[in-house]
């Protein structure tokens, strides 16, 4: 599995960003951002998410992931991530601080 | 039509909050004005709101009632007009809002508590002081901040009911309250969402940064006495640790300067119409904080062309703007025009102040247009 990861916005304005291969990392790990990829019901998950319409400052991500063949992209910000995708959005930025 | 019918009517403020807000929110959808005889009524009744600069009476007018409203409005129960109430609460390091209240925070040891409830203090009061605006909505409600947010939260926002800061990674970042233009910068975020309701989205999202950027800074120059001379214009003072090679993350004076370090890279936001950056609607909201820096650049040039303490001219323009002209979709040379014509009217046409905006916008590359 392969995941591109991008964070933008917030309110420095900075890109936070990573690229993952699951086959790269301890096995552990790998299994770890699997469970979350899946939990997350990512690749039926919109593409695009709407602007907020309130707040300011938020961060803003681009999550594209490949698995057995598939690819997808999501574009999402803080205020209207789904619950669900918000433990993989946490351990992507803590990859991309490594 | 609608227009026409609401023009011959006086609206309170906050019915043109709320109209504009509405207006925003059905940006895409195309539902055409449909008045209800309670809003007609209530729209009636509330007559003049409190006494305004005279000199822009004229200018207001024609500008008073602009938005499409909507019959599934949220009818305004006004309530009794606040005093000063400013809570401030504890998250704990986790993500749920607001976390504990925090008992007597102006006398808290907790740093980020402190610092949360003193910026929201002078935020208040240069906003009544100065703008005689009675705090976010203009109704007195209460300022609510949340600190030590999340595990090593690089950010402060404004959820659209309140002000949230991080305590920072401790790597890169300190806590965000370290300096007192970003809780002037979060505060005014919610004022913008209460009056021109600037979607946040290109370049009328970096016109609500900078107004944040604007006020921010005002708070911190008020606190401090300086003039527009004086200030440092800086935005997050203090917020890098020492382990990054930068002096704040953005500055109103010289955009693209406020840092360059080898891990954060370099500070982005360009001073001039020329340098604008343009990015996928996806990255930053198409740029917000970044092509704020072409008006924050724009207002500066401005006050220090004005001279004096910035918040006194400049600001009272930027804020006639902010709260009567600009709309949820206005644009940079929209944002150039309204403050000018401000001035004209408020100053003289021709006088120091009208002709220090058209300079302001001349030197970021925005010729105003006049109608
Ligand atoms: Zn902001």
């Amino acid at each position: 599995m392969l995941i591109q990861f991008v964070r933008t916005g917030g309110f420095a304005g900075l890109r936070t960003a990573v690229t993952l291969d699951t086959d790269t990392l301890p096995p552990e790990e790998a299994r770890k951002l699997l469970e979350m990829v899946d939990a997350s019901g990512f690749f039926n998950l919109p593409e695009k998410f709407p602007v907020p319409t309130r707040g300011a400052d938020y961060f803003v991500y681009r999550l594209t992931v490949e698995k057995e063949g598939r690819k997808h992209t999501v574009e999402v910000s803080d205020p209207v991530a789904p619950a669900a995708l918000r433990p993989l959005l946490q351990s992507l930025v803590a990859y991309a601080r490594k | 039509m609608c227009r026409n019918i609401l023009r011959n009517v006086r609206s309170s403020k906050e019915e043109r909050a709320a109209g504009r807000k509405q207006e925003q929110m059905t940006d895409r959808i195309p539902i055409q004005c449909i008045i209800p005889p309670h809003m007609l009524k209530e729209l009636a009744q509330k007559g003049s709101p409190k006494q305004r600069d005279l000199a822009l009476k004229t200018l207001m007018v024609s500008e008073r009632i602009r938005g499409r409203r909507e019959a599934f409005a949220e009818v305004y129960v006004a309530p009794a007009v606040g005093v000063k109430c400013i809570k401030v609460y504890d998250a704990k390091h986790g993500q749920g809002l607001p976390g504990d209240e925090v008992q007597e925070p102006g006398n808290s040891n907790d740093q980020a508590v402190k610092e949360a409830y003193d910026g929201a203090n002078a935020t208040y009061d240069m906003y009544l002081d100065v703008f005689e605006r009675n705090s976010i909505d203009d109704r007195g409600m209460c300022i609510l901040s949340s600190v030590h947010f999340g595990e090593n939260y690089d950010n402060a926002f404004w959820d659209g009911r309140q002000m949230v800061y991080g305590d920072g990674d401790g790597e890169l970042f300190n806590r965000f309250t370290i300096s007192m233009d970003i809780i002037g910068h979060e505060l005014t975020h919610g004022v913008t969402e209460y009056e021109a309701g600037l979607v946040y989205y290109n370049q009328p999202g970096a016109l609500n940064e900078h107004m944040s950027d604007v006020f921010g800074s005002l708070v911190k120059q008020r606190i401090l006495n300086q003039t527009a001379d004086e200030a440092d214009w800086l935005i997050g003072e203090g917020i890098f640790t020492s382990k990054v090679n930068g002096k704040a993350l953005r500055s109103m004076k010289e955009p693209g300067t406020a840092y360059n370090d080898p891990v954060l890279g370099k500070d982005p936001q360009p001073g001039h119409m020329k340098d604008y950056v343009r990015l996928s609607p996806w990255e930053d909201n198409g740029g917000v904080h970044i092509n704020s820096g072409i008006p924050n650049r724009a207002f500066c040039i401005t006050a220090m062309e004005i001279g004096g303490y910035a918040w006194e001219k400049a600001g009272r323009i930027w804020y006639i703007a902010l709260r009567d002209r600009l709309r949820y979709n206005s644009s940079f040379q929209d944002a150039a025009n309204k403050t000018y014509q401000i001035a004209g009217a408020m100053f003289g046409e021709g006088s120091k102040e009208h002709e220090a905006v058209k300079k302001g916008w001349a030197d970021v590359g925005i010729t105003i247009k006049k109608k």
